[in-house]
């Protein structure tokens, strides 16, 4: 029996109709239709569906979708500011090759906007730390955290 | 040969004479996938898509004697269930390379048998995933038991239970690789001292994050529309066609992109069977995505292996024998177990200079998971073995190992594994590089003192070298294809079959068409991923790309600008060797002002109808050897025994750059899986019943952001080789090559300690530290 | 079955009714980050999930100096561990909390439900039960308060009835003369399930150690104290050597088990080294 579900997501208000046994994540990539969010384990193990509710990243995949009734939900799709207006981050990660295969960027870019709005000067292990939960294979990590802390100097310099 | 012959050695520097290949231009497939436009084929819906799953067997080696799916066809939702007694009885390869000289056809798509556990044994497509899940419960199959193997020793034993009825018998998948070169009884003869020892490889997976996954769906015209995560989009579609029995022109396989593969999406798969007879049998389409669980028991990892390694050294280092056993692990089922084992142990014949080469390379079935394809296809054992023996040997001649490696490393016109004379001083030329960079002469020196802070860790340095083909030729006749058209807005359109798996192969065929036609990066499309439409191609694979298809892309490329060349010519009254072709313009070489663009060029004009041009390459090329040493710093805890990587010098010789910082990202990726291997990862089937343990993220324990150790890549473009595009050669494998034994080397700088076998786990270090009196 | 029926509730008698109503395939669906693994996971059979994130007064967190530190039900791990406070009174609790999971797992995760899912390696339970937590306990018919050392009586089992629900965790005040430590062991630094965990909480009066308590983690079928390694310690300045001694001592009062993760040798192995690790580290808060 599905229920439809309210809510805001990348700022617009939409509407699901979910099982509610079905996860956050299928119904973004299946309802809603944002794909962007990817499925690597669907056990919260690898960070692949890392979305933002209400202000806090987590695993889509271990949300269900009836949870999301009422609250804000950030995507991959929303995170640049405009059409053709990239946000730091992202054009840091292609400046830097710190995406390959991509299938992990977008749950990595959600954590990067968070941890870089908790903390503007992460130092290296701040980096580390912040994407622990999110598994890459392709990068070995080196130029992700290049193009984050790449990300961080261009919005500080933004800033002032 | 002359050692101290001088050696031309350059870093590389961005070169005033290329426009474009050498820089690290913006990927235009990276803008798709930070903004989350990226389609991967786990992406796609269509209308009416049902879902299928794979029921698998919980035995690892029995025959069905009944199944029985009445309730799961009567279960509401379910629309298809598909058994061995449904589908098309056809042996085929899984992964047959089409002109590979070792394949072994072994695999029925479902079969009236079971060889491991987790296989599939029906299928089923119901209107969501979790109806066709439990469906799959409501399958009944009744097995009768078989005695099962689980290590190849066992397996090889006569009276083993035999796994397959095809092959040469006995459990082998293929008939042994022997290679004998010179006189090895006699090199012993002359040694001065000798060196045995057992070498032992787990079973590393390849962990992609993108779980396998594909969707089928039938026209009215019996036509197959495939998208699935593959590297080899055209193999699928041979075997899709052969065992399906229908024409190419009705199998169309689409992949746009893929989370990864690293070797481990090179084989038709079940799955893909079982999806395209779904679709058929619904008429409606099908989606089958694997769940993590079963990336690892349906996907492919590396082949477990044991090594028996004995070298004759004489006292001034020179090695005067090897003979080498290996034996590798294929699994229930022969995938790329024929290519691994004669990649794997004719490497052996290279790397350290030897003329009395023994070998002999095994591949048996056990009744475990599929082994198959995964970056460094047999090498990786079989060079963990070598390069740590070396050490070893250095240890025992009092000789500092890096002053014993550059001494045996190949050489300039030895003789590679493929047969071929190598090119240029590559290994040389890193192993010097590299030793300066670290100041390697102060590390050997160093004081040994611990810290007094942290007094249980030790600290330790290690070299770990390597060479690799790119391509896999001579096992397969490798062709590269191309084809560049122009458009009449003087854009140019490149026509791949090259796979997109990540590695930014699409990016350098575009500026490699871009740097021999003359036009800008941007003026350049890439086409690829449609079988319909794009040249064959051969797959993604054997670090070959860039120099196997961004050769032919440079010909075709070639081909049109002469083509271009020759109407502006006409259209400008000159003859085309005066002219030239630079960022979209051709003009006058003499006389600059004189030009027109490439659309001008292109379109009618009184007289003159408008061009077609398009252009075709294909390359089919021998092997070029690509080069890499890495140093790499550990500390070892000596009372948990973690070892932790803090540093890596990769340093590599990869011919001519054409994308800097995608290289570079294929080294430093390629360490991440490498020091998994090594450390923390480990595929574990329980050796009593065949049950994987750890199938999943957790308890497979991949290296993460906190993990890594600081990398500080060097590329050098030391020995270019003229079979790749301005010298260009392959890079994808090197790294996880050399780090292994650079890691297993440094553990032993450390604590004195040598281990044989990866994953060196923590258990093992505090073991040896003990039996050492620590 | 990944297929399953939800519920939510808006009250703690309507928790408990439907728990005891709705039949065995029942269970309460907090952070979810267990649950739902094990159901996609086919680890458990599940029918119904019982949402009671809605349930007013379970998501507070208080501390004074008299009761301790008292959180809710609701109380997510991320939350926890975030706050000042626990960082400096409970350090112990506060390494736990940062080493579960990962960030997104912690953002949803409750540490009442780590607690009641009782797993051997849990994080959160070794300091709790050195620092000698209760928790608390609502039936339909009264309330409960059970010293946490008594909860759990196997592994993935507690002592909770049919219908009982965890409201919330109490945890001592933090003493001023007081050093806590955990250290969790695992083979990479995060995304881990502990291999072994040990919490140890002491008090120091005039450098002699007056009281302190070791709990170990993932080497038995729960979370275990070692109490003859604590008896050799109390009373003494716990220098290196008794250290040493206790810490040997403790390796023989666990019992670990082997499996993919470890075996049981190096998990016994690793209790020694810990053991004196944590109360080296618990000593530092004095130094």
């Amino acid at each position: 029996m599905k229920r439809i579900v309210e809510f805001t997501v990348n700022g617009e208000e939409r509407e699901m109709a979910v099982e509610t046994c079905c996860s956050l994540l299928d119904a973004l990539r299946d309802d809603v239709g944002l794909t962007g969010t990817k499925k690597g384990c669907d056990v919260g193990d690898c960070g692949a569906c890392t979305v933002i509710v209400d202000g806090q990243p987590v695993n889509a995949c271990l949300m269900l979708a009836v949870e999301a009734e009422g609250r804000t939900v950030e995507t991959i799709e929303g995170l640049q500011p405009d059409v053709d207006v990239l946000h730091p981050l992202q054009d840091a990660f292609m400046r830097h090759g710190a995406s390959q295969c991509g299938f992990c960027t977008p749950g990595i870019l959600m954590m990067a906007k968070k941890l870089l709005e908790d903390n503007p000067n992460p130092t290296d292990e701040d980096i580390r730390f912040g994407l622990s939960g999110n598994i890459c294979r392709c990068t070995g990590y080196t130029k992700i955290f290049d193009a984050i802390k790449s990300a961080a100097l261009e919005m500080e310099a933004a800033r002032s | 040969m002359n050692v101290t012959t001088p050696i031309e050695k350059r870093d590389f520097k961005e070169k005033s004479d290329f426009k474009i290949v050498g820089k690290s231009v913006k990927r235009e497939d990276v803008l798709e996938k930070v903004t989350g436009e990226a389609e991967y084929t786990g992406d796609i819906k269509l209308p009416g898509m049902l879902h299928g799953k794979i029921k698998r067997a919980a035995i690892a080696h029995a025959r069905i004697k009944s199944i029985d799916v009445s309730k799961a066809l009567a279960y509401p939702g379910v629309k298809a269930v598909l058994t061995h007694e449904n589908v098309p009885r056809v042996l085929h390869y899984g992964s047959p390379h089409p002109r590979s000289a070792s394949c072994t056809k072994d695999q029925y798509i479902l079969d009236n048998k079971v060889r491991f556990w987790g296989e599939g044994v029906a299928a089923v497509a119901a209107i969501s995933e979790e109806i066709a899940d439990e469906a799959l419960d409501l399958i009944e199959v009744e097995y009768e038991a078989l005695p099962a193997v689980f290590e190849p020793e066992d397996a090889a034993l006569p009276g083993a239970p035999l796994i397959h009825d095809v092959g040469p018998g006995g459990n082998l998948v293929l008939d042994p690789v022997r290679v004998n070169r010179g006189d090895v009884e006699a090199g012993f003869a002359e040694a001065d001292f000798i060196l045995e020892g057992t070498f032992s490889g787990g079973r590393p997976h390849p962990a992609y994050m993108e779980p396998n996954v594909c969707i089928a769906d039938w026209d009215g015209t019996n036509k197959l529309t495939f998208w699935t995560s593959t590297q080899t989009a055209f193999m699928v579609r041979g075997i899709l066609a052969e065992v399906l029995g229908l024409p190419l022109t009705k199998v169309r396989v689409l992949v746009d992109h893929m989370g990864g593969g690293f070797g481990a999406k090179q084989d038709c798969f079940q799955h893909e069977f079982l999806c395209a007879l779904l679709a058929k049998e619904t008429r409606r389409p099908v989606k089958m995505e694997f769940t993590r669980h079963e990336t690892f028991v349906a996907g492919r990892a590396r082949h477990p292996c044991r090594i028996w390694l004995k070298q004759g050294f004489k006292n001034d280092g020179t090695l005067v024998a090897r003979d080498m056993k290996l034996v590798y692990d294929s699994g229930a089922y022969g995938s790329h177990g024929p290519g691994v084992t004669i990649v794997g142990t004719n490497a052996a014949t290279s790397l350290y200079r030897c003329e009395n080469v023994r070998l002999e390379g095994r591949c048996l079935y056990t009744n475990t998971p599929i082994n198959g394809a995964f970056r460094g296809y047999g090498v990786v054992q079989s060079y963990y073995a070598l390069d740590i023996q070396m050490d070893e040997a250095a240890e025992r001649l009092g000789m500092d190992p890096a002053e014993l490696k550059l001494k045996n490393v190949v050489r300039e016109g030895d003789i590679a594994p493929s047969g071929h004379p190598i090119l240029g001083h590559g290994l040389e030329i890193c192993l010097e590089h590299g030793l300066e960079v670290v100041d390697w002469k102060t590390l050997r020196s160093r004081d040994r003192t611990p810290d007094a802070k942290r007094p249980h860790i030790r600290k330790g340095w290690g070299i770990g070298c390597e060479m690799h083909g790119s391509s896999a030729y001579p096992g397969i006749k490798e062709q590269g294809n191309a084809t560049v058209k122009v458009n009449e807005d003087g854009t140019v359109t490149l026509l791949t079959g090259a796979a997109g798996l990540g590695t930014g192969a699409h990016t350098a065929l575009a500026q490699i068409v871009a740097e021999e036609l003359g036009v800008r990066f941007e003026d350049v499309g890439t086409i690829h991923g449609d079988t319909d439409v794009v040249p064959w191609d051969i797959g993604a694979f054997a670090s070959h790309t860039t120099y196997l298809v961004g050769t032919a892309a440079k010909m075709a490329a070639g081909k049109v600008r002469a083509d271009v060349l020759e109407r502006a010519a006409m259209k400008l009254q000159v003859k085309a060797e005066e002219l030239d072709l630079s960022e979209g313009k051709v003009f006058v070489s003499a006389e600059p002002g004189r030009f027109m663009t490439v659309a001008e060029a292109m379109g009618p004009s009184k007289g003159i109808p408008a061009a077609n041009i398009v252009g075709n390459g294909t390359y089919e090329p021998t092997k070029s050897y690509s080069f890499a040493v890495h140093f790499t710093e550990v500390d070892v805890d000596t009372e948990t025994g973690i070892v932790e990587v803090k540093r890596v010098v990769p340093v590599h010789d990869i011919g001519k750059v054409i994308h800097p910082i995608a290289a570079q990202g294929q080294i430093e990726g390629g360490i991440q899986q490498g020091i998994g291997h090594t450390l923390t990862e480990d595929y574990v089937i329980d050796k009593k019943t065949g049950r994987s343990l750890n199938a999943g993220l957790v308890d497979y324990k991949m290296p993460l952001s906190m993990d890594m150790p600081d990398i500080e890549t060097i590329i050098l473009e030391a020995a270019p080789d003229p079979g790749g595009p301005w010298g260009a050669k392959g890079v994808g494998e090197d790294p996880i090559i050399a780090i292994g034994p650079s890691i297993a080397n440094a553990i032993h700088d450390a604590i004195g300690v040598r281990f044989h076998h990866y994953p060196i786990t923590p258990e093992d270090i505090l073991k040896a530290l003990r039996e050492k009196g620590q | 079955m990944r297929r399953f029926e939800y519920h939510r509730a808006d009250t703690l008698e309507q928790v408990s009714r439907l728990l005891t109503e709705l039949g065995d395939d029942t269970f309460l669906f907090n952070g979810g980050t267990d649950l739902l693994v094990e159901i996609r996971e086919r680890l458990r059979r599940v029918r119904h999930v019982v949402d009671i994130k809605q349930i007013p007064g379970m998501s507070d967190i208080t501390y004074d100096e008299t009761r301790g530190l008292s959180f809710g039900a609701l109380v997510t791990v991320g939350r926890l561990e975030r706050l000042p406070l626990v960082r400096k009174l409970y350090p112990n609790l506060c390494a736990a909390l940062a080493s579960l999971g990962s960030i997104q797992v912690r953002n949803r995760a409750t540490v009442v439900g780590n607690v009641c899912r009782a797993s051997p390696s849990a994080d959160t339970i070794p300091p709790l039960i050195a620092d000698g937590a209760f928790i608390h306990i609502y039936s339909t018919t009264n309330m409960r308060v059970v010293p946490l050392a008594e909860f759990f009586t196997g592994p993935g089992k507690t002592v909770l009835a049919k219908g009982e629900i965890v409201t919330g965790i109490t945890v001592p005040p933090a003493a001023d003369n007081a050093g806590k430590a955990y250290i969790k062991h695992g083979r990479r630094k995060a995304m881990e399930l502990s291999t072994v965990g040990v919490a140890v909480s002491l008090c120091m009066d005039d450098g002699v150690c007056s009281d302190i308590r070791i709990a170990l983690g993932a080497v038995g079928a729960t979370v275990l104290r070692a109490p003859e390694a604590e008896a050799m310690l109390r009373g003494t300045k716990l220098d290196d050597a008794i250290v040493k001694s206790a810490a040997n001592k403790a390796m023989e009062e666990c019992t670990p088990i082997s499996n993919v993760r470890a075996s049981a040798d190096y998990r016994r192995d690793m209790v020694g080294v810990l053991t004196g690790r944590a109360i080296k580290q618990a000593l530092e808060t004095f130094a």
